[in-house]
C-alpha cells in the first residue's frame, strides 16, 4: 500500500504534476506510514504565517514584476556602459555586471534573458563579438545574481535555514554580505575570459557627458540600493519593511517619475507576482509539514550516519555536493530545490563540519550554474526561444562560460573565506 | 469552445476576475500596513499592536490565491521533463492525468483544512486583535476547492500547449497565455 502510493506519487512528479501537490501528497502518506493522520501535512500551510521574513517576498517580487515592465534594464545598460564600457571587452564586461544587478532585482525568472539579452545581444555582435560568445553571455548570465540581495532565492534560503537552525546561527544581513564575495569572483573571472577571448575589439572612449547622460536618466533607480540596504543596515527597519519601502518606491518612481508602467497595466502585473509568490510559498507551506514528517523520522541523522561510512572527510562530500546539486539544479527550479533539499542536505553538512552560510552559497551557485546545464537548465530553453537558435548551438555556446563558472564554483567551495570573511 | 464547456470557463474567469481584485486589495494593505508601521514606530514609537500579524496573514491569503490563480493557468511549478521531450499526444495525456491527480488532492487539502478550522471555529480561537482564528485559516479550505475546480477543468479540457516548439514557460508565453 505504501510502496504502491509512493510509486503513484514519483510517476505523477515525473509527468509533471505540480510540485506543491506530490510533496502534499508524499507528507500524507508519510504520516499514515508511521500511524499518524494525514491532518499533520495539512496544518503547516498555516505555519507559513509565523515566519515573518516571508513577508520579503511578496515585495520584492512584485517591484521586481514593476521593474521588469519598465524601462530599467535599457536605464541599466546605458549606465553600465558609460561606467565600464571603455574597459577592454568593455561591453562584456558591461553584460555581466548589468545582468547581475538586473537579476538580483527581478529574480532569475527568465525576465533578465528576455528584457536585457535581447538589448547587449545586438549590441555585442555589432561590437564585433563572436556570435557564439554573444549567446553563450547572454544564457549563463541569466542567473548571475542568484546571489546578490534582494534575490528571492537567498531570502528564501537564509528563511528555510533560519528555520531548521542547524549549526551556527546567522543572520540575513550576513547572508547578504555572503553573497557579495562570490559573485564579484564569478564577474571577475568572467571578465577574465572575456578579455583574454575578445580583448581586441575596438573600444568605446570614456565619455564623461554620456555618463552624466545615463546617471540623470537613472535618477530614480539609482537610489534603490541605498532604499534596499540603507534600511536595514542602519536599523531603522526589518528586512520586511526594506522590502514594503521598496515595494513602494518602485512604485512611485515607476508609474510616476518615469511614467514607464500605466495604471491600467497593474492589475496584471500584480496578478503575475502574486502568482509566482504563491506558486513558491504553497510549496514550502506544505513542505514545512514534509519536513517535519522527515525530521520525525530521524531522515537527516540516518542520511549523515550512511554517509559518514562511505564519506570521511568534508573535501569528498563537498565533491559529491557539487556534482548532486548540479545535476538537481539542471531538473529543478530554485525555489523547490531550496525548500525540499536545504532541510535534508543543511544537518548533513553542518555534520561534516560547514558553516550553514557557507552552505548556502554553495548551494545557490551551483544552482546558478544549474539554469544553463546542458540539456535541461531553463536559460538554455528561455535563450533557444528569445533568439530563435537551435538548443544546440546555445549549449555548445555555453560550455565555455559553465567552465569558467565551474571554477570560480571550486574556490568558492574549497575557500570558504569568499563567504565567510565577515564573520 | 462547445456549449458544454462555455458554462465552467465562464465560472473560471469570473474566479480570476475575483482573484485580481482580491490580490490587489491584499498587496496594497500589506505595503500600507508596513510602512504605517515604520513610520509610526520612528516617528511616535508606538503602531497598531496587530498590525504584523496582519500583514502575515494577508501574505498567507495572497500565497493561497496566488496559488489559485497559478493552478488555473497552469503554472505551479513543477518538474516538466515529460512536457520537453515528450510528443504532443502525450503530453496532453500528461497533463489530463496530473490535472485529475492535483484535483483529488486539493480536495483532501479542502477536506482537512476543514477540520481543523472547524476545531478553532467551535474553541472560539483567537486569530489577532479582533479576528478569530477561523477566518484568518478559512481561505485555505476555500482556495483548495478553487483549486480543485480549476484542476477538474484541466483534466477534462487540458490548456493549449505554450511548449511548441522549443520549451514551455518561456516568459514571452507567459505574458500572453493569460487570461485571453
Amino acid at each position: 500500500m505504501i510502496w504502491a502510493g509512493t510509486a503513484l506519487i514519483v510517476l505523477m512528479a515525473l509527468l509533471g504534476a505540480p510540485l506543491f501537490v506530490v510533496i502534499l501528497a508524499a507528507a500524507m502518506l508519510g504520516f499514515l506510514a508511521v500511524g499518524g493522520t494525514p491532518a499533520s501535512a495539512v496544518i503547516s500551510v498555516y505555519e507559513i504565517t509565523r515566519q515573518p521574513l516571508l513577508v520579503a517576498l511578496p515585495f520584492f517580487t512584485f517591484a521586481g514584476y514593476l521593474m521588469a515592465r519598465a524601462n530599467t534594464s535599457e536605464r541599466l545598460m546605458a549606465l553600465t556602459q558609460a561606467l565600464f564600457g571603455w574597459m577592454p571587452a568593455g561591453l562584456a564586461i558591461v553584460g555581466f555586471v548589468a545582468f547581475a544587478l538586473f537579476t538580483a532585482l527581478t529574480g532569475a525568472s527568465g525576465v533578465t534573458i528576455v528584457a536585457l539579452g535581447g538589448l547587449i545581444l545586438p549590441m555585442l555582435k555589432a561590437s564585433g563579438y563572436s556570435d557564439r560568445f554573444s549567446l553563450g553571455l547572454v544564457t549563463t548570465s541569466g542567473s548571475l545574481g542568484l546571489l546578490v540581495v534582494p534575490s528571492v532565492p537567498l531570502i528564501l534560503f537564509g528563511v528555510v535555514a533560519q528555520q531548521l537552525g542547524e549549526g551556527e546561527p546567522f543572520t540575513l544581513e550576513q547572508l547578504f554580505i555572503a553573497g557579495l564575495g562570490p559573485t564579484l569572483l564569478m564577474v571577475v573571472l568572467l571578465s577574465v575570459y572575456a578579455i583574454w577571448i575578445h580583448g581586441g575589439v575596438p573600444r568605446a572612449k570614456f565619455d564623461t557627458r554620456k555618463l552624466r547622460r545615463a546617471l540623470v536618466a537613472a535618477r530614480w533607480e539609482l537610489p534603490l540600493p541605498a532604499v534596499v540596504l540603507g534600511g536595514i543596515y542602519s536599523g531603522y527597519f526589518a528586512i520586511s519593511e526594506a522590502a514594503a519601502v521598496t515595494a513602494i518606491y518602485v512604485f512611485v518612481a515607476e508609474v510616476f517619475l518615469y511614467r514607464d508602467v500605466k495604471w491600467r497595466e497593474l492589475p496584471d502585473i500584480v496578478r503575475e507576482a502574486m502568482v509566482m509568490v504563491g506558486s513558491i510559498l504553497i510549496i514550502l507551506g506544505v513542505a514545512l509539514g514534509f519536513t517535519s514528517y522527515l525530521v520525525d523520522v530521524d531522515v537527516p541523522e540516518r542520511m549523515f550516519a550512511a554517509m559518514q561510512e562511505h564519506i570521511s572527510n568534508k573535501y569528498m562530500f563537498l565533491i559529491l555536493l557539487n556534482i548532486f546539486l548540479l545535476a538537481l539544479g539542471a531538473v529543478l527550479d530554485v525555489f523547490s530545490a531550496i525548500i525540499i533539499m536545504v532541510p535534508l542536505l543543511l544537518p548533513v553538512a553542518v555534520g561534516y563540519g560547514i558553516h550553514p552560510m557557507h552552505f548556502g552559497i554553495i548551494f545557490l551557485a551551483n544552482l546558478e550554474i544549474g539554469y544553463f546545464t546542458p540539456p535541461v537548465g531553463i536559460n538554455l530553453f528561455i535563450s533557444s526561444y528569445r533568439f530563435n537558435r537551435p538548443l544546440l548551438d546555445i549549449y555548445a555556446a555555453c560550455l565555455p562560460f559553465m567552465g569558467v563558472m565551474l571554477l570560480a564554483l571550486i574556490l568558492i567551495t574549497y575557500i570558504p573565506w569568499f563567504s565567510t570573511w565577515h564573520l | 469552445m462547445s456549449a458544454r464547456r462555455d458554462l465552467p470557463e465562464r465560472i473560471r474567469r469570473g474566479i480570476a476576475v475575483l482573484e485580481t481584485t482580491l490580490l490587489l486589495i491584499l498587496l496594497a494593505v500589506m505595503v500600507g500596513v508596513a510602512t504605517y508601521q515604520i513610520a509610526a514606530r520612528n516617528l511616535f514609537g508606538g503602531g497598531i499592536v496587530w498590525g504584523s500579524e496582519l500583514v502575515h496573514v494577508a501574505m498567507l491569503w495572497v500565497t493561497m490565491i496566488g496559488a489559485v490563480a497559478a493552478a488555473g493557468t497552469n503554472r505551479h511549478i513543477k518538474i516538466d521533463l515529460v512536457a520537453r521531450f515528450a510528443s504532443r499526444p502525450l503530453r496532453r495525456l500528461a497533463q489530463r492525468i496530473t490535472a485529475a491527480f492535483a484535483s483529488a488532492l486539493c480536495v483532501a487539502l479542502g477536506w482537512f483544512s476543514l477540520k481543523f478550522i472547524s476545531g478553532d471555529f467551535i474553541e472560539g480561537t483567537p486569530g489577532f486583535g479582533p479576528v478569530p482564528a477561523w477566518v484568518c485559516e478559512i481561505i485555505i479550505p476555500v482556495a483548495a476547492v478553487a483549486m480543485a475546480f480549476n484542476y477538474l477543468l484541466r483534466a477534462i479540457w487540458p490548456l493549449p500547449d505554450p511548449a511548441e516548439p522549443d520549451g514551455p514557460d518561456t516568459p514571452a508565453n507567459d505574458l500572453d497565455e493569460d487570461e485571453s
